[in-house]
């Protein structure tokens, strides 16, 4: 059974219909990049997926349990948040709460939401700041630190409310060229350490070492979905040949 | 003649500074509600709220103080205020309490619209519920953006106490302008200046303090 | 950057301080003032041309018809002024300032029912005293009926204005009284409720409350102290003489009389000799 399965989800902004009946599913361990020129709906399918949006239409289903589903209104606010809590969501521009030390960053929603024993969260942070290489800096706030070192501190916030489903919207778009390497080791890191991931990038070629299989998004619709190196590496469909050869020039 | 001088003076300061501390403790708390009432998205709450905000931003204080105290009476033939100094002072408080909240709500709103959507959604997606998104995350960053425009609002309220006067407060201001009706000499009332320099002053340095402590983060 | 900062926090409270120096000086720069009119004011107000008076609108003393300030305070000083050989000038002044405005030459007299209080007498130099006037008590006229004397009142609540012959008046009588900024608020005090009587003029009291007034409710009982009014010039002014002998040629051809009549205070004019 698959960790995920998403099914025809359809989204509308006033009148234009941004994604057109997308579904796909992925298997625990995974990572499925999403790729596709901007506009073609990638975002909003991950912000659908975290909740951010709502669908008009579709289902979302984790581990076989339907978590979301459109036509269903009566979830209460909990339940919702409950169910939001399967995946977690590493942002393009960070987001970090810069009023907090990089060490509070990551165990704030965690004592909020008293899910372990202080200490317990105390140690958990720390080992995932260790995993992001930024344990000798718990006690420097955002703005002390570079673009890179933020989004490695968002991945371990991510990672603090233990997400099922780790997901990144284009984690190093906003960051300095130099600085993409350091982010992007961290997520290789994370995938080698299986852990169930889905990436929306523009970097074609990171995406295609990470990912055990892609979909190329365009106007709303799959357009093409495979293992990684056979999307990227000998796509079928023209508009997908289209696209690769535009981002690779 | 000095020591008499400085002895009403200072009555008259201690007034000013009761309407002063009192005013900031029901509008500071006062402006955030009727800041969300402004935002709400209950489409009738927010055009009542704007339309009150409008009228008390749009209106001399001192005439807000005369209806609010003489407006019972003279327009309904009941005065609510009753008889003798506490009414005054209440009715003063009411007037500007809800005068000064509307002030505050306009900036803590220009406060909260001007924070990220990225934050509230950085606290959504960890789980947090709308009550901590606001108290844990988005507070603190727009009380550091509203401290210099409250800062003003603030050095404001300090002079526009002297307001309170017209429906006979007997503030600072007052006090030194007795001298001058009852004795005929006119230095007290330039005196009270004194009072209200160090006053603002102290104020503008604890304000300055603050904004410094809050200067951490970005 | 600390260092920095650190400093401007110091240049800052500095300024203030001699911000606060200044203000200091200044204050007592007032109270030491000098008292002596440098000059003679007869001849600093004839080389000017006019003479400004300071006044409120105060029925039936100074009131405006049309754009013309009229009354009987109105009519006597441009006849003064004729006198004089000078225009005559009216300015609406803020009550509470007037001795203010006296020494800051913005006005050259206070001519405006002006009760001679020991307070106006410190604050000015002042005329003979040329008309009688009351303090009257303004109550709703419920109340009126009960009041037969001054004793009566005492249980009453009163509003009266600060620095004035009323304020003086609740005093003397033992009144339960609160001070407010002006005659015509001590009025819509009584009005409004939040007092349930007070002391005015009785000149004003005719002109404000009872029927065809803004107040028909309320009306005028017991009068208090009687008392006198007199025109204000500034210390040591060599106008006052010039207007003791104006007012005493104006009695004695009847032009007093003559004004008085006009508007109805003819019986309060004291007889000029």
């Amino acid at each position: 059974m698959p960790i995920l399965e998403v099914k025809d989800i359809h989204k509308r902004f006033d009148r234009s219909e941004v994604l057109k009946g997308i579904s796909f599913s992925l298997e625990k361990g995974d990572v499925l990049g999403i790729i596709g020129s901007s506009g073609g709906g990638k975002t909003t399918l991950l912000r659908c997926i975290n909740f951010l949006e709502r669908a008009d239409k579709g289902t979302i289903s984790v581990n076989g349990k339907v978590i979301f589903d459109a036509d269903q209104h009566d979830l209460t606010v909990e339940q919702q948040r409950e169910n939001q809590l399967n995946f977690g969501l590493v942002f393009q521009q960070f987001n970090l709460f810069p009023q907090y030390t990089v060490l509070e960053n990551v165990e704030l929603a965690p004592r909020l939401l008293k899910r372990y024993p202080d200490a317990e969260i105390r140690e958990r942070s720390m080992s995932l700041l260790k995993r992001v290489g930024l344990d000798q800096k718990i006690d420097r706030y955002p703005c002390q630190l570079s673009g890179g070192q933020q989004q490695r501190v968002a991945i371990a916030r991510a990672l603090a409310m233990n997400p099922s489903i780790l997901c990144f919207d284009e984690p190093t778009s906003a960051l300095d060229p130099e600085l993409t390497g350091e982010v992007l080791k961290v997520i290789r890191e994370l995938a080698e350490a299986k852990m169930t991931m889905i990436v929306v990038t523009h970097e074609i070629a990171f995406a295609r070492d990470l990912s055990d299989k892609i979909i190329f998004l365009d106007h709303g619709v799959i357009a093409e979905e495979g293992p990684a190196k056979q999307v990227i590496d000998n796509p079928q469909k023209e508009r997908t040949k289209a696209f690769l050869n535009a981002i690779q020039k | 003649m000095v020591q008499e001088v400085m002895l009403r003076l200072c009555a008259g300061f201690v007034k000013t500074i009761e309407l002063f501390l009192l005013t900031l403790a029901g509008a500071i708390p006062l402006g955030l509600i009727v800041a969300f009432g402004s935002m709400s998205k209950f489409k009738p709450l927010k055009i009542v709220v704007r339309f009150i905000v409008w009228i008390v931003r749009g209106t001399p204080l001192m005439l807000q103080l005369i209806v609010i105290y003489y407006g019972p009476g003279l327009l309904f033939h009941q005065n609510i205020w009753g008889m003798g100094t506490s009414g005054r002072f209440t009715a003063v408080m009411v007037a500007f309490i809800i005068n000064y909240s509307c002030y505050f709500s306009e900036i803590y709103r220009g406060g909260i619209e001007s924070i990220s959507k990225g934050q509230y959604e950085a606290g959504q997606v960890l789980g947090l519920t709308r009550r901590q998104v606001f108290f844990k995350i988005v507070l603190l960053q727009v009380i550091k953006r509203i401290v210099p425009p409250m800062g003003n609002e603030i050095i404001t309220l300090v002079k526009d106490t002297s307001l309170a006067r017209v429906i006979a407060v007997y503030e600072l201001i007052w006090a030194g302008q007795t001298f001058i009706k009852s004795d005929g000499i006119i230095w007290p009332l330039f005196m009270t200046g004194i009072f209200y320099l160090v006053f603002s002053g102290i104020l503008t340095v604890l304000l300055a303090k603050f904004e410094k402590k809050l200067s951490y983060f970005n | 950057m600390l260092m920095k900062k650190e400093k401007k926090v110091k240049t800052s409270s500095k300024i203030l301080i001699c911000a606060l120096v200044l203000v200091l000086c200044a204050a007592f720069a007032f109270a030491g003032g000098k008292k002596e009119a440098a000059s003679s004011d007869k001849a600093y107000v004839a080389g000017k041309g006019t003479l400004v008076v300071g006044i409120t609108d105060f029925a039936p003393m100074d009131y405006k018809e049309g754009n013309e300030w009229v009354g009987f305070d109105a009519d006597m000083a441009k006849a003064f002024a004729k006198e004089l050989g000078v225009k005559c000038e009216f300015i609406e002044i803020d009550w509470d300032s007037k001795s203010m405005e006296l020494e800051n030459k913005t006005i050259d007299c206070v001519w405006n029912g002006m009760t001679l209080t020991d307070g106006v007498k410190k604050a000015m130099a002042t005329s003979n005293p040329y008309c009688n006037n009351a303090q009257i008590i303004v109550t709703k006229k419920g109340i009126a009926d009960s009041l037969k004397k001054a004793e009566d009142a005492k249980k009453l609540k009163f509003a009266v204005e600060a620095g004035s012959a009323g304020e003086e008046a609740a005093k003397e009588n033992g009144y339960n009284s609160m001070a407010v900024d002006t005659q015509a608020a001590a009025v819509m005090e009584v009005a409004a409720g939040t007092s349930e009587a007070c002391i005015i003029d009785s000149l004003m009291a005719a002109a404000m409350v009872g029927p065809g007034t803004s107040y028909p409710d309320l009306t005028y009982s017991v009068a208090l102290t009687t008392e006198e009014y007199g025109v204000g010039f500034r210390k040591g002014s060599d106008l006052v003489p010039a207007i003791n002998d104006f007012f005493k040629k104006a009695y004695a051809d009847g032009s007093m009389m003559k004004a008085a009549e006009k508007y109805g205070t003819q019986a309060s004019i004291i007889p000029q000799k």
